[in-house]
């Protein structure tokens, strides 16, 4: 089966550079691998902006009306007591928990999103473990060719990632290779 | 004007990771140790004192009528107040694009959540049976008894655990991408071992950080009214009672000044030694001193407004019990010491940083810094203490004073912190290494250090 091409590059920029140039070589699917989000590599890498957004609304939203329904609920519906005159149904009394469940449920649901989209709570995975990989959590920066990239042809890519300045070209999950 | 750096010197990627990083498993001398031992003796004597009050009952407690509401409340206020700074930095001054906080948001995060988990034991344990704190808690049950939420304290409860909830996740996320070095690059396997664990599989994808920049901006961008609104709900307890010197409108700005203040305080008293014990001058720099010395200036200046406000409305009000309260109690009653040392330490120590050499001077700002915490402290006695003092009827008047399972949990608690916060300081980076990395890579960019 075809493996991933890993190539690390000493700067942000050597890999924006990089990325731009194999996207002109009809490369399709291309991710990279960095320690700290650098602005380039993410404009060479042009990815649509992330959804997670609308997401964490919707469910902040959610809870909102939720967090309301259950106050009503509980105490205007099933438990009507009489506070200092208050009626039983009083929005006042009942916007602060709606507003602490809605920033609640609206975290929450930020950072699951992040773990979900970026399927983590795992081991490891198919790159971990490649030879000299653990820079991408230093100082390098990575670039990853899928092997289900249409424009992939190992000798070929390897070549021009050495040529555009590759400290290293490695396989995905390769070994106790020379660099 | 030239500005101080934010970074001293050039370090490269590497250096600041190894730097960084290398908190957790390098040789750390005996001032950690000694400072561990004692925080740990203290945190045992919080364990006694804890274990009497809930073995014998609240009664071991200096409270009685009519201060009902004394060391618990303001232990609860100081605490939770403290935290505040914390969320400010790491929240506010994010979504301000201020970049001196980049060195020190980790840190101020660390202290909120061991903050508020400090101040949450308070109202746990005010309730005489803490094992029935979950009936503050919506559920389901034969009693057909249901939380009532046009009380303040249910307010309280949803106010900080969501607060302490949403610290924890900012943090947590925050340290994800160090973590993942820390696998790749701590010395022992086993260390690697444990910190993969946490690190949750992050591999540094760019697409995962795109999702994780939208998060981490959403989480500031929630976290930010959470800075407002738990110290107003706090102040809503006192606010919309009748007792002379707490039913007033000026309580919820107020005390989130105040607990912006007193954070911001509770930032340079931990920061200042732990940036020399670890050697981290060049990367929490005067300049951040300064910053937290002027935001703690800043924030002391509408603690001192707030003062005046009460004052002038007291006077305003015409009412008798307001003026005695205001103009009798609190200069002049029992205990009014705490009301000179709070206006001295509140509102003086603070215009020491109108100068540019004080705000320098490590060891000023360290004094000063614990002066405000003490002022700070001694301000939440008087709203508590000083105005059930006097309440309307001189029947009903008394003097507090505290016993020594009092004093038992108020040092225990600041053991038991400081206990949470070394720890961190031992195994977490307390510097966010990933965010370093990207300030110094846009530093770079533009040329400069400032």
């Amino acid at each position: 089966m075809a493996r991933a091409i890993l190539a690390e590059f000493a700067s942000p920029e050597a890999l924006a550079a990089a990325i731009r140039r194999l996207r002109g070589d009809a490369h399709a699917r291309l991710e990279a691998y960095v320690p700290y989000p650098a602005p380039e590599v993410e404009e060479a890498l042009d990815r649509p902006r992330s959804r997670l957004p609308l997401v964490v609304f919707a469910a902040g939203a959610t809870a909102a009306v939720l967090a309301y329904g259950l106050q009503w609920l509980l105490v205007a519906h099933l438990y009507p007591i009489d506070v200092g005159g208050r009626p039983p149904h009083f929005p006042l009394a009942f916007v602060i928990i709606t507003f602490e469940m809605t920033v609640l449920f609206a975290s929450l649901t930020a950072v699951a999103g992040v773990l979900v989209l970026g399927r983590l709570v795992r081991l490891t995975d198919e790159v971990q473990g490649t030879d000299g990989f653990e820079s991408a959590t230093g100082d390098r920066f990575w670039l990853e060719v899928s092997p289900r990239d249409a424009g992939l042809d190992e000798p070929a890519t390897r070549a021009t990632l050495a040529e555009l300045g590759a400290l290293r070209v490695v396989g995905a999950g390769e070994t106790g290779g020379a660099p | 004007m030239t500005r101080d750096p934010l970074l001293v010197g050039q370090p490269t990627d590497a250096a600041l990771a190894d730097t960084l990083l290398g908190t957790t498993w390098r040789a750390r001398g005996w001032g950690w140790g000694v400072a561990f031992a004692i925080s740990g003796g203290l945190t045992a004597l919080l364990a006694v004192c804890v274990t009497y009050t809930v073995t014998t009952g609240v009664g071991v407690w200096g409270n009685m009528i009519p201060v009902a509401w004394a060391f618990g409340i303001i232990n609860f206020v100081w605490w939770i107040g403290i935290g505040h700074a914390g969320t400010f930095i790491s929240a506010i001054l994010y979504l301000f694009e201020q970049r001196w906080r980049t060195s020190i948001n980790r840190f101020a995060e660390g202290m909120t959540l061991f903050a508020v988990m400090q101040a949450a034991l308070f109202p746990l344990l005010h309730l005489g049976r803490p094992w029935f704190a979950y009936w503050l808690f919506p559920y389901p049950s034969q009693m057909e008894v249901w939380p009532q939420v046009k009380s303040a304290l249910p307010w309280d409860a949803a106010a900080v655990s969501t607060y302490f909830t949403v610290s924890l996740l900012f943090w947590y996320l925050g340290l994800l991408p160090d973590l993942a070095s820390l696998r790749d690059h701590a010395p022992t396997r086993r260390r690697r071992i444990l910190y993969g664990l946490f690190a949750l599989g992050w591999n540094g994808k760019a697409s995962t950080w795109r999702h994780y920049r939208a998060a981490y901006l959403l989480l500031a961008g929630l976290a930010t009214p959470l800075v407002v609104s738990v110290h107003s709900i706090v102040s809503s307890d006192f606010a919309i009672g009748l007792t002379p010197g707490w039913h007033s409108t000026i309580f919820p700005p107020f005390f989130v000044a105040g607990a912006i203040f007193s954070g911001f305080a509770m930032v340079l008293t931990l920061i200042i030694p732990t940036r020399a014990v670890f050697g981290l001058q060049h990367i929490i720099t005067e300049r951040h001193l300064d910053g937290c010395a002027k935001l703690t200036l800043v924030t002391g200046l509408v603690v001192f407004y707030g003062y005046l406000v009460e004052f002038f409305l007291a006077w305003y009000s015409g009412s008798p019990f307001e003026l005695s309260q205001f103009f009798g109690a609190r200069p002049f009653g029992p205990s009014a010491f705490v009301f000179w040392t709070m206006l001295a330490c509140n509102v003086l120590v603070p215009q020491l940083f109108w100068s540019r050499r004080a705000r320098r001077s490590v060891w000023l700002l360290f004094a000063a810094s614990l002066l405000i915490n003490v002022g700070m402290w001694s301000e939440r006695f008087v709203i508590i203490v000083l105005s059930l003092q006097r309440e309307f009827l001189p029947s009903m008047w008394a003097a507090y004073a505290p016993t020594w399972v009092d004093l038992g949990i108020l040092s225990g608690t600041i053991g038991f912190f400081s206990l949470l916060f070394l720890l961190f300081l031992r195994f977490l980076p307390f510097v966010s290494v990933a965010e370093m990395k990207e300030l110094r890579h846009e530093l770079a960019g533009e040329g400069n250090h400032g």
